[in-house]
């Protein structure tokens, strides 16, 4: 794989984690509830970290 | 007018759409001007709406809705609403002398620096327990440690019905022990009537729990 499609490869990577983490995030906020509460903090925090680590990781190898 | 909740899911759902489309044509990413257009949806904006949505459940995780919404909080809920003025927590509940959308925090939690957060760590024990560990009757349920005078010191200390309540000087030193905590506002004889919940379905209500 090219380095420019190993880039693009993992920005889409990093565009679904980031985008499934705030989906989850968005869905806490109509729920009331202390699950609600634990489910940001373990599912939705942690899925838009790991995608903003993805982008900043393929900015990285890209740059190297 | 749009409140900041609305304003923050907002701008969440915007920066979840621009994630979405940057997932399907991670193309536009190319360049140096696309990398700054990248950072910026799949770094900082990503990140301000986690801290905004995070502050917005700590805030709703203070309101007494949440704390009611597992079972075994109900008849808590409902000695809110006793019709006696002689039950601390419902005539501090009727009387707004706590905010009611916050009746549980407000008592409940440290004002210290740490207190929200020590309040959030014990939360997560009681999810545990709620979930994995045997739920205790409600009548079962006791405070981890005795409550803190400083908690009623937080608002009362300095209110003029506080000083000058003639049972606060029925002996000259009980304000001092108060203040420094060698004597419960809730000792036998003073304010011990709480929560009560063990004779909640004997017990009359100035309202319906809603």
């Amino acid at each position: 794989m090219m380095p420019a499609e190993r880039f693009e490869s993992r920005t889409r990577i990093s565009g679904i984690l980031i985008a499934a983490g705030l989906l989850v995030q968005s869905a806490t906020h109509f729920w009331v509830h202390p699950l609600a509460f634990l489910t940001f903090l373990i599912i939705g925090a942690p899925l838009v970290a790991i995608g903003v680590f993805t982008f900043l990781y393929s900015l990285l190898m890209e740059r190297n | 007018m749009l409140s900041l909740a609305i304003i923050g899911r907002l701008f969440t759902a915007v920066v979840l759409l621009m994630a979405v489309w940057l997932a399907f044509r991670p193309d536009l990413a190319r360049g140096r001007g696309g990398k700054v257009f990248a950072f910026a949806i799949l770094f900082l904006l990503p990140i301000l709406a986690t801290w905004g949505g995070g502050t917005e459940q700590m805030e709703t995780s203070k309101q007494t809705r949440f704390c009611l919404s597992c079972h075994v909080m109900t008849d808590f809920g409902r000695s809110l609403y006793y019709d006696d003025p002689g039950y601390l927590p419902a005539a501090h509940y009727q009387n707004r002398r706590i905010p009611r959308d916050q009746a549980c925090y407000a008592c409940h939690s440290g004002y210290t620096y740490f207190g929200g957060v020590k309040s959030k760590w014990r939360g997560l024990r009681h999810v545990y327990v709620q979930y994995f560990g045997n739920v205790p009757r409600p009548n079962e349920i006791r405070l981890y440690s005795p409550f803190p005078n400083a908690t009623c010191l937080h608002c009362h200390e300095g209110a003029r019905t506080f000083e000058e309540k003639s049972a606060h000087h029925r002996d000259a030193e009980l304000l001092n022990r108060v203040r420094s905590g060698t004597q419960s506002c809730m000792s036998s004889g003073c304010h011990d009537i709480i929560h009560e919940v063990a004779g909640i379905n004997e017990g009359t209500f100035w309202k319906e729990t809603p």
